[in-house]
């Protein structure tokens, strides 16, 4: 397991963070290689132990689809926090960029831990929530910026 | 016989001048032909460059053909930086929330 303590288990006793761990498995994945697509089901919580994952969405690029960038994880992060988040549909594509190394914890597994030891699930949710939060306070100030460009564009 | 000889040099002159009118305006009209032919060879362009979208010849439409043939991969890295530097530049924000910083210019190409 890598030295970074993952996001997702921040504030949690060694213990702690180890039993979270032990519930899920090891995924080694080349580069561009192909973690969950847009739309699929989210079984799994995915943690970075090595590498680097991108987030995509596809854009239509002169009548194509292109996978464009919408936020890149590395060791140590979390990708697929729509596992613990109803509808339980992954609203990105990840994929790794170069040599990865994942550790899939299932949902189901990972929820019925947090339910039997509450402490653990606040500590777990709260940490989720800082990740969500963060991308959203990124991307609705990413999102003011590209208005402004559009409003100033359209006023040319 | 000098006569003879002067209408003789005055007639080959005459000849000389007529024929260098004659290249003249030939010439201009080869150069005429030529620039009426570019349309068709810019259409061409228009044609493989942007088949499903081709306006009627104009010099915007042209801009757009070429615009167009700047590869797909290239425009794909310029959009990656793009969101890379906007990015930073939120999170930058997000760190020490300014009015400065949330409207600063990051050196993306797409917005210089």
């Amino acid at each position: 397991m890598t030295t970074v303590r993952p996001d997702l288990l921040v504030g949690l006793a060694e213990e702690q963070a180890s039993r979270v761990l032990e519930l899920g498995s090891h995924t080694t994945l080349s580069a561009g290689d192909v973690l969950f697509n847009l739309g699929d089901a989210a079984n799994s919580l995915f943690v970075v132990e090595r590498g680097r994952v991108a987030l995509t969405l596809p854009m239509k690029v002169r009548g194509k689809e292109q996978d464009v960038l919408i936020e890149e994880r590395a060791a140590g992060q979390t990708v697929g926090w729509s596992a613990l988040v109803p509808p339980h549909r992954f609203t990105l594509k990840a994929a790794a960029l170069v040599d990865s190394e994942v550790v899939a914890l299932p949902r189901t597994a990972l929820s019925e831990h947090l339910s039997a030891f509450p402490a653990v699930g606040y500590l777990v949710a709260r940490n989720v929530s800082a990740v969500v939060g963060q991308r959203l306070q990124v991307f609705q100030t990413m999102w003011l910026r590209e208005m402004e460009r559009v409003v100033e564009l359209s006023q040319a | 016989m000098e006569m003879l000889l002067t209408a003789a040099v005055m007639s080959v002159l005459g000849v000389a001048v007529c024929a260098a009118l004659f290249a003249a305006a030939t010439r201009g009209e080869h150069v005429e032909a030529s620039r009426r032919a570019e349309p068709p060879a810019l259409a061409a362009r228009r044609f493989f460059a942007s088949a499903p979208d081709a306006a009627p010849a104009s010099e915007p439409v042209a801009i757009g053909a070429q615009r167009e043939l700047v590869p797909v991969e290239a425009l794909m890295l310029q959009i990656e930086q793009h969101i890379r530097l906007e990015q930073a530049a939120a999170e930058s924000f997000l760190h020490t929330p300014t009015e400065q910083s949330l409207h600063s210019r990051t050196t993306s190409p797409l917005v210089n």
